[in-house]
């Protein structure tokens, strides 16, 4: 007894300082955000600023370009990578990911159709990403329970891959519809962090804090949920309503991200599948390793971004798809699927 | 092979031990066939030919389809005109407006959605019958992805007119390869292999866009619509080199018939009945290839293609053989019934011929993977 408490302390302490390193990492990821980019500010103009000093235009570059954007590719990777936790725990698949699942391609399309029919308010459209989220979230799981494939991991992601297709390819067909749209979206489809400004981070605070909330009353019941759903009945639990609180958080993560950010497929992947080599499989620990993980993977991936092509811009999802998708691969590959 | 044997001799001889006998008239066709013999001039030997009679009607049944598509894609358009005037102006005979609509701006393009359509559908085809699976399409599996990056890095960086073909084969190469190298742990066989093309075809998509995101915003714009598929910027010489490539491509594909339907009982099965597998994989992954690459080089991406047009011929024709002919004709008609959907839904604007067959086959993709019953292709 005295053995296993004294083990427990000191996973315990490893686990701590493996979580205290990330986020060291993340902290040098924000700065180097900060430091880094495409025009002429360079690290020592930056510096300057962060000391205080600084010309007028490394201040501006510093504080109406790269903060907000930085802070954004926080908050993004934080929905994201929770998000996918969550899904792969609610759904016990590996490769549960809103990106592949089509819930990042159900609020995209969504978004497409409230521009269409001529809303513009960022607040509006925040809302109008997450209730698509939700629908795609629904479906695919809806239909992948309702046929049996949601027990095969692999299938799951078929049908996600199949439904992402459909709506990706009925949402460039809203955008041939209208010019307007198509201009005012063109830039926030293929999923980015260049030009966000403070206001879309405002905006979906709101939803943000909400979700948190949730995550923290959810986190226990899914954890034992992950014992079975007759374990987690049996611990007072109901799994029915957990697994409908989760959908609802995940739409809730991933609207708000892709409202800001625009689809952004494969954090909710690597993040998670990360997490767990770090953490282990309990989902309460792998959640707070997500909490670092995610922005770490979005601020890095924006980074090189922006400085791969510079002067230009790259999109966000191809950073991330390259990363992702041998991830990807090497999940299939194990020989036995791993189930959560 | 086949032979009528009467019933008295059917009684006196143990099955193996028959005679064999050579004589054409003797011979009947099995059940649901029709049999045509002719003696060649000098041989000793008559030669014959065994013609599925259900495949036989579901080819003609397509052909009619498409020729009656056809006239339709020919006639219709932002300026319509009447469907007696079309073959006349085929042969350059009436209204001078409506001959060089035909002959100048319409057949060309029907030609290349004919040729590309054809092209998918058996590469479709093929692959399903290789891999035993009906959702392991070129598009799927992340070869069309493949080819296309590399025909954008040809456009982008070359500007050669032969090179996009040339660039978008090794690209299909690369991608096959990359896809079979991957899933070799746990053979080309289930779902696994799909997911690991799915990830190629994710990085090779990813790149395209990386390539896209280097150059100018017009030479990203232009590229645009070829990199979801369109038939709207074909390249002569990619047509030129595709109608080459198809007729080896259905050529090949027609000799391998035989070791196609062989190859879709298990490996030892097949290899019991006299087939080389290992050569015959080869074989039919390279022509799918080819035929992928080559048609990725006209149209772009349209995958889809590959898992409809294989769909309907399938449903069309006897569950004996494999349908590499209807195919070939069932994505043809798919090719040019859509190609016209977009061109006339939104008279103004054109839709892309990818996104057509993506919002039509995606559903139906949904739909064979959801649905309860068997989903095996064999």
């Amino acid at each position: 007894m005295d053995a296993i408490t004294r083990s427990g302390a000191a996973s315990a302490r490893r686990l701590t300082l493996r979580l205290a390193g990330l986020m060291l990492l993340l902290v040098m990821a924000c700065l180097a955000s900060l430091m880094l980019g495409a025009g002429d500010v360079g690290p020592v103009r930056a510096l300057a600023v962060l000391a205080g000093q600084g010309d007028a235009e490394a201040r501006f570059v510093l504080g109406s370009l790269r903060l907000p954007r930085t802070l954004i590719g926080l908050v993004v990777g934080l929905s994201l990578g929770v998000a996918g936790a969550l899904l792969q725990a609610v759904t016990r698949n590996p490769l549960a990911e809103p990106g592949l699942l089509g819930v990042s391609a159900g609020a995209a399309f969504a978004v497409a159709l409230a521009l269409l029919l001529g809303a513009t308010a960022t607040t509006l459209r925040v809302g109008v990403a997450q209730l698509g989220a939700m629908v795609g979230c629904l479906c695919v799981l809806g239909v992948a329970r309702f046929s049996g494939a949601g027990n095969d991991p692999v299938r799951l992601v078929l049908a996600g891959a199949a439904l992402t297709g459909l709506l990706l390819s009925l949402t460039s067909l809203l955008l041939l519809f209208d010019q307007r749209a198509a201009d005012e979206i063109r830039f926030w489809i293929v999923g980015s962090l260049a030009g966000r400004r403070l206001e879309h981070l405002v905006a979906i605070l709101p939803s943000l804090l909400l979700a948190g909330g949730l995550v923290i009353a959810v986190a226990r019941p899914l954890a034992a949920l992950a014992l079975g759903e007759r374990v987690a009945s049996g611990l007072g639990h109901r799994p029915g309503l957990i697994r409908l609180l989760v959908i609802v958080v995940v739409a809730l993560l991933v609207g708000a991200a892709t409202a800001t950010a625009g689809p952004i497929a494969f954090i909710g992947l690597v993040v998670p599948f990360a997490a767990r080599a770090l953490a282990g499989p309990d989902i309460r620990r792998t959640l707070w390793f997500c909490l670092p993980l995610g922005p770490l993977m979005v601020i890095t991936a924006d980074i090189v971004s922006r400085l791969l092509v510079a002067p230009s811009e790259m999109p966000l999802g191809v950073i991330t798809a390259l990363c992702g998708a041998p991830v990807l691969v090497a999940v299939v590959r194990a020989r036995r699927m791993p189930s959560l | 092979m086949w032979r009528e044997v009467s019933a008295e001799s059917q009684a006196r001889q143990r099955p193996g031990t028959e005679r064999c006998e050579r004589g054409a008239g003797d011979i009947v066709a099995p059940p649901g066939h029709w049999r045509l013999a002719w003696q060649a001039a000098g041989g000793s030997l008559p030669y014959s030919l065994l013609i599925d009679r259900r495949a036989f009607v579901a080819a003609l049944i397509l052909l009619l389809a498409l020729l009656t598509a056809s006239l339709a894609y020919l006639a219709m358009g932002s300026s319509p005109l009447p469907p007696q005037a079309v073959p006349a102006a085929l042969v350059g005979r009436g209204d001078m407006m409506a001959v060089f609509l035909v002959q100048e701006l319409r057949l060309p393009r029907l030609a290349a959605a004919c040729l590309t359509g054809a092209a998918f559908g058996v590469a479709g085809c093929l692959m399903q019958t290789l891999a035993r699976n009906r959702l392991a399409t070129p598009g799927i599996i992340g070869i069309d992805n493949g080819a296309t990056a590399f025909a954008v890095a040809s456009v982008i960086g070359l500007g050669v007119s032969l090179a996009p073909p040339a660039m978008a084969l090794a690209g299909a190469t690369t991608a096959a390869a990359l896809t079979f190298g991957l899933a070799a742990g746990g053979g080309v066989r289930g779902y696994r292999f799909i997911v690991a093309g799915i990830g190629v075809g994710a990085v090779f998509g990813a790149i395209t866009q990386l390539l896209l995101a280097k150059v100018h915003i017009d030479t990203a714009n232009a590229a645009y619509p070829w990199t979801v598929g369109s038939l709207n910027a074909r390249p002569a010489g990619a047509v030129m080199l595709l109608a080459v490539g198809l007729s080896l491509g259905l050529g090949a594909a027609l000799w391998l018939t035989r070791a196609l339907s062989l190859m879709r009982f298990s490996d030892a099965v097949a290899s019991g009945l006299g087939l080389r597998v290992a050569r015959r994989r080869w074989q039919v992954l390279a022509v799918s290839v080819l035929l992928t690459g080559l048609a990725v080089a006209v149209a772009g991406p349209v995958g889809l293609i590959g898992l409809i047009g294989p769909e309907i011929a399938r449903s069309l024709s006897s569950p004996r053989g494999v349908p590499v002919v209807a195919s070939a004709l069932a994505g043809a008609l798919v090719m040019v019934l859509a190609d016209l959907a977009g061109r006339i839904l939104l008279s103004p604007i054109e839709i892309p011929v990818g996104i057509v067959t993506a919002v039509v086959g995606g559903p139906w993709l949904l739909w064979i993977l959801l649905r309860p019953a068997s989903r095996n292709l064999a």
